[in-house]
């Protein structure tokens, strides 16, 4: 190694200059990371098939990294000196993104550290200026690349610089240096030009502009830094309202930030920093409710508490996502020159401002849906400047608004590349799969000895899950077992398929289409434990004592097995109440044999069942457990009502399943828990904060129930007595409640956790996990493979590849979390789409369907929320208008619009007019009409109207029989499936030559015609087996 | 600057160095003739100087001696130079403070004081240039001038820096890193036994990290060790060379 130094200009703490000498080692030995040369020692490397080699320089990387970020473009040699000057000049999130870049083995590129090797270093000379120093280096490093690899390899250094070109270019050292490199190299690439102009635009766009001042300066990060040390400036993430975007936003911190100007540039989600405002400038958040957005709200009333209140001054970190706007429909001629324009478009996430973008397809893309990014947002614009990404479609088409509710939460689900399917095990009726001699020998095998079946909705694809029960040692002990598909056998940690399920962490249930998480051989087929199939299993057994069911022994392990029955939930039922059922299985046996085998599936059923009541008795009896037992069926209710998807009334079988698959993520949890204190992925639902019981406690409190939510058993308790004879909605809308204010459930790596903490709420137990569904989560695959390495210690051997480091496991724990959010906020934003859709072809004046009973479950100054049970649409109802006219109710009940005024008190609402008042409590029922509201930008909203003061007489009729309603709810869907289908097909018909429509059919839906049927049993199943999974999405659902 | 990348995705440190590797390492012995023993160490930018005055009689309070053993007194300055903004006062302060004594412990543990009943030993040692590490360029600059004095010491005492980042112990550290908000340790150690004469650690660390960081520490400072000893061995030999003419 060579010691040189590097004498730097700093910034002292106190803003003078300093002169900072830091040492700097050089050494001859880098790894270039090509595949032509050995000198790599490990990580990915470059292919040596192509035909050149890129190393883009500074300028290229710090602006148009997004199009470096392109799959087809390979060979990428990102230099150390442009990576720097990223972090420099785009700060860290960039910089993180070339990180993961490099990171990611799917991309063909990697990080040359040429500032460390002797003889591409160059030191800066005196009057170099920055960027020269840097061309010079980034060139230097080519030449280096070039001569290193002996000439085997052509290097193209690309440059936007014309000058570098004109100083490089002819220099003879066999390093081309070129400015147009993608439209010499890679002219049919289409999306890449796109994207290339559309950044170029902006960057020009930011050049020429100059105006006047909009915002006040952010302030440095460092005086930022100071400020929020000391205490003058307060941090948090920017929280914007979804119903007053224009003028409310308040920190993590309880600290409100009013209006445009206040908030300074700071956009939705973004790590500011928030000056407070004297008191005298304090205001209060308003609880009128207002129509989506630029409205005002009602006047200043005096009922508002004022709360503290601030200013942004800076932003400590933007969290720009890529948005989805629409553009703007034309107004006024179209211009005559062909150049780019400046469009304002509109996003649909109501939060974001308008981005202002320039683009020469301004008419192509007119009611388009857009991808853009956001690239920056000077002080002197009153909009933040982006660049469009990618076309999604026409708005209103329901491809491009399901792609919309993908992209808004981040979901990216490309179909599997040939490379993920090619590490696919093959199984066709050419190559039928087999089991593998090697494995049978390393595996228990349960084939024979014991009796597997399981159970499940009817028609499901994906079996993750097998049970068996069986007596041992003549009857004293009984021996319980839970089989679980064994996905990691399949799916090698780092190989592509386990990279691209890490991606996507779950997989996603939209209203009409699933996204795998995992290839369809391994989830319908090789990993599904189907019946009369050998399958590959990780299985956890218990020896119980026959009479008092406590745990003698319990092993884990890897098993062999062949589920005997593949049942289903109803036929399961009916063997277990000894009605007469068929068994597709026995359907082939003479009768005799038949009834034999009959009896011992029943027997073991029974059996299950006993132990699973017992399992759930002990639960309840080790804590306050009362709470999640009941508040599962009531979750199942709400998500029933939400979605129409879970039965009212479960059948006990249900719960066996779900109470032995609880089990078995428990024990699981606890043993890896044992085996990797520091390291183990578990699941905690901490305790809901108290004060977001307020609302339930005071609403409650106006019809007379008080509820006790100190802990979960009492909460259970109260919500048990609060019950109303008359009104068994007044129960449901209070569990609803509850449910809202609880906290969501989380993945975490225990290192990071006192062990107190681990306590999950809602099961009432210890310690949590997930792994009984590895084919649609990613955490249980990552939990099957602790527990196999928590095996192989025991067995005293190696644990096979290191177990992920506590800090890796925290990092994967909060991806997981935040694709889950997304998963859930994506179903039930398709949810909303397909009530909207639903309710877009009807009258809502002539139409029946579109007149519902509601029931108000909140109070505000200018009307009142309801919910309405028939279609699970919670939503505002106004009594006061925006001309100022309130709800007259007339003799018979029926509401007009008249002058007059509204008051508000703590449980009830007046409206008072010419015809007398009106009174709206609590609870009370009303009719109202539901129409939707089409916006050209945003989703469309449902808006309800009063119509009636008092129930509706439907709902009047004391039998409002639940399954109309699920039936209802699901056909709605199912409507709207139709339609659109329908719709698809004629389009297609009228153009039959465009081939658009089968192409995007093939890029988007994985399943080209969803089974819909099976779809939805098996969302209801994913709701059944994982209760907290359910309190997690009604939580974020209600 | 919320945070530099200390140790980056390739393994490189902000200086170029891998994670065990330390600093450039050159010293002189022998630089001052009216001393008993003196010291020139640079370990990569921080430079120092030490200086022994001793075993002599004790001066000053005659009480301090000690009737068993010799008195050890240290003297650690910084030059106002040694840093990017101009020392007001080169000694005395809080910090010369803390660091003098550190230095007078890990003598004590080292220098077979025994042998030189109610006498003194001064170690003066100045810092001319600061670039983190400062209190083990001490130590190895000191030991030298020990050497230099003919003061006979169990062993070499060496010290190292050593700070964790990333699940990964990073040997020697430099200032940026020192600033960096890195947990860091100091370890004086007599290399040929394993023992310990010094070790301070003022920042919060998870206790199973600290054997790993430990680990590190050792090695370093045995690479320290044999360092000096080429130094030592070369001045020998320059010195027998001279002597024999």
């Amino acid at each position: 190694m060579i010691k040189t130094e590097r004498v730097l200009h700093l910034k002292s703490c106190r803003g003078r200059k300093v002169r900072v000498v830091r040492e700097h080692y050089l050494r001859e030995r880098v790894p270039c990371y090509s595949a032509l040369l050995t000198c790599t020692i490990y990580g990915k490397v470059l292919p040596g098939d192509l035909t050149h080699y890129v190393v883009p320089d500074v300028g290229v990387v710090v602006d148009y990294l997004e199009v470096l970020e392109v799959r087809e473009l390979q060979g990428i040699v990102f230099t150390q000196t442009a990576c720097q000057a990223l972090q420099h000049a785009k700060g860290r999130r960039q910089y993180n993104r070339l990180r993961n870049l490099l990171k990611d083995p799917r991309h063909d590129c990697v990080l040359f550290t040429n500032e460390f090797q002797e003889y591409s270093y160059c030191p800066r000379e005196k009057g170099e200026s920055q960027d020269q120093w840097q061309t010079r280096c980034v060139y230097s490093a080519a030449v280096w690349y070039y001569n290193h690899l002996a000439g085997m390899k052509d290097v193209v250094m690309i440059t936007e610089d014309r000058e570098a070109v004109a100083q490089y270019g002819s220099l003879n050292s066999g390093v081309y240096v070129i400015s147009d490199f993608l439209l010499n190299f890679w002219p049919e690439l289409q999306a890449a030009h796109e994207l290339y102009s559309s950044v170029s635009l902006a960057l020009q766009e930011k050049e020429s502009e100059v105006s006047e001042r909009e915002y006040a300066e952010h302030l440095p990060a460092e005086v930022l830094e100071a400020g929020i040390k000391s205490g003058r400036y307060i941090q948090g993430t920017l929280n914007i309202s979804k119903h007053r975007a224009h003028s409310e936003s308040d920190l993590s911190w309880g600290v409100l930030v009013s209006g445009a100007k206040n908030r300074n540039r700071a956009v939705h989600g973004d790590v500011v920093a928030v000056e407070l405002l004297p008191r005298s400038e304090w205001r209060g958040k308003d609880t009128a409710l207002t129509e989506g957005r630029g409205e005002e709200a009602g006047g200043e009333d005096g009922g508002r508490k004022p709360m503290p209140t601030g200013r942004v001054v800076g932003v400590l970190q933007r969290n720009w996502r890529d948005y989805v706007v629409t553009f703007p429909p034309r107004e006024g001629p179209p211009p005559q020159s062909r150049n780019s324009q400046r469009i304002l478009a509109v996003p649909w996430d109501h939060r974001i401002p308008k981005i202002r973008i320039s683009t020469q397809q301004a008419d192509a893309l007119q009611d388009h849906r857009v991808v853009v990014r956001i690239d920056s947002w000077e002080s002197t614009s009153l909009y933040p400047n982006g660049h469009s990404v990618r076309v999604l479609g026409r708005a209103g088409e329901l491809e491009t608004e399901v792609q919309t509710v993908l992209i808004e939460n981040c979901i990216h689900v490309p179909p599997f590349s040939d490379a993920q399917l090619k590490e696919m095990p093959v199984n066709c009726p050419e190559r039928p799969w087999a089991v593998d001699p090697a494995q049978v020998a390393q595996r228990r095998d349960l084939r024979d000895s014991h009796l597997v079946f399981s159970i499940d909705p009817p028609g499901c694809e994906d079996v993750d899950d097998a049970l068996s029960v069986r007596s041992l040692a003549g009857g004293a002990r009984l021996e319980l077992g839970v089989h679980i598909a064994d996905v990691t056998h399949f799916v090698a940690e780092g190989s592509l398929t386990d990279l691209e399920a890490r991606t996507r962490a779950t997989t996603y249930y939209l209203a009409d289409r699933r996204y795998d998480m995992l290839p369809a051989v391994l989830s319908a087929d090789l990993c599904s434990l189907l019946g009369g199939v050998d399958r590959y299993a990780m299985s956890v057994m218990w020896e119980l004592d026959a009479q008092t069911l406590s745990v003698v022994r319990v092993w884990y392990g890897r098993t062999l097995i062949r589920s005997s029955y593949q049942l289903h939930y109803q036929l399961a039922q009916a063997l277990l109440d000894g009605e007469p059922a068929e068994v597709p299985e026995l359907a082939g046996l003479g009768s005799e044999e038949r009834g034999g085998e009959l009896a011992r599936l029943t027997g073991a059923l029974e059996t299950l069942t006993r132990v699973a009541r017992n399992l759930r008795a002990q639960r309840n009896r080790g804590g306050a457990l009362e709470l999640e037992g009941v508040e599962v069926r009531a979750q199942l209710d709400e998500e029933r009502n939400i979605t129409a998807l879970v039965p009212r009334q479960p059948l006990e079988v249900h719960e066996t399943v779900a109470e032995c698959m609880i089990y078995a993520n428990h024990w699981v949890a606890r043993k890896i828990q044992e085996s990797f204190p520091h390291q183990a992925l578990l699941r905690r639902h901490p305790p809901p904060r108290q004060e977001f019981f307020s609302q339930l406690v005071d609403t409650a409190a106006a019809r007379g129930f008080s509820v006790d939510t100190r802990t979960n058993k009492a909460l259970a308790d109260s919500l048990d007595r609060a019950e109303d004879p008359r009104d068994p909605l007044v129960n449901r809308l209070l569990r609803i409640m509850a449910t809202t204010a609880m906290s969501q459930a989380l993945y975490f790596s225990t290192g990071l956790q006192a062990q107190d903490q681990f306590y999950h709420y809602g099961l009432a137990l210890d310690r949590y996990t997930h792994f009984t569904s590895p084919i649609r989560r990613y955490a249980d695959i990552l939990v099957h493979r602790l527990l196999a390495a928590a095996i192989a210690v025991d067995r005293g051997s190696d644990p096979g590849g290191a177990v992920a480091s506590n800090k890796e496991l925290e990092e994967t724990a909060r991806h997981i979390n935040t694709k889950n959010r997304a998963a859930q906020r994506a179903q039930k934003s398709s949810t909303e789409l397909f009530q909207c859709l639903y309710f877009k072809d009807r009258d809502p004046q002539s139409d029946q369907r579109c007149v519902a009973d509601a029931v108000v479950y909140s109070i505000r100054d200018n009307g009142v929320l309801v919910f309405v049970p028939e279609y699970g649409v919670k939503g505002p109802v106004y009594m006061k208008n925006r001309e100022g006219e309130v709800a007259a109710v007339g003799q018979d009940g029926r509401c007009t619009w008249q002058s007059g005024a509204v008051q508000r008190h703590s449980d009830r609402i007046t409206t008072t007019s010419g015809c007398g008042s009106a009174t709206f409590r609590l609870f009370d029922h009303i009719t109202v009409r539901i129409s939707v509201r089409s916006t050209h930008c945003h989703a469309d909203a449902l808006v309800l109207d009063l119509v009636v003061n008092g129930p509706h007489r439907r709902a009047a009729e004391p039998s409002a029989p639940p399954p109309r309603s699920q039936g209802r709810s699901s056909q709605l869907v199912r409507e709207v499936v139709r339609q659109a289908e329908e719709a698809s097909q004629q389009a297609q018909e009228k153009e039959a030559r465009r081939p658009e429509l089968s192409r995007e059919e093939r890029e988007f839906s994985q399943t080209k015609t969803p089974n819909l049927y099976s779809l939805l049993e098996e969302v209801r199943e994913l709701a059944l087996l994982d209760p907290d999974g359910v309190s997690r999405l009604c939580a974020s659902t209600a | 600057m919320a945070g530099l990348e200390l140790l980056s995705d390739q393994g490189y440190r902000l200086d170029g160095r891998k994670a065990t590797e330390l600093r450039k390492v050159q010293a002189r012995m022998g630089v001052f003739a009216q001393a008993d023993g003196s010291a020139y160490l640079e370990q990569g930018n921080t430079k120092a100087l030490a200086v022994v005055y001793g075993p002599h009689e004790v001066r000053g309070a005659r009480s301090r001696s000690r009737h068993d053993r010799a008195m050890i007194n240290c003297q650690y300055s910084m030059a106002t130079f040694s840093t990017a903004e101009r020392k007001r006062r080169p000694h005395g302060d809080r910090k010369s403070t803390e660091m003098s004594l550190h230095l007078k412990q890990t003598f004590e543990a080292a220098v077979m004081t025994q042998l030189y009943p109610r006498s003194q030993i001064d170690i003066f040692v100045k810092i001319l240039q600061s670039d983190g590490g400062n209190y083990s360029v001490c130590v190895n600059a000191a030991t030298l001038a020990m050497i230099d004095a003919g003061i006979p010491m169990r062993d070499y005492v060496c010290a190292c820096t050593v700070g964790f980042v990333d699940e990964t112990p990073l040997a020697d550290l430099c200032y940026a890193e020192e600033g960096g908000g890195v947990s860091s340790l100091a370890l004086a150690l007599l290399p040929r036994g394993g023992q310990i004469a010094l070790l301070q650690m003022d920042a919060r660390l998870h206790q199973d990290h600290l054997e790993a960081l430990m680990e590190a520490a050792m090695t370093a400072c045995k690479g320290v060790s044999k360092v000096l000893d080429e130094v030592v061995r070369l001045h020998l030999q320059e010195v027998s060379v001279l002597s024999a003419e």
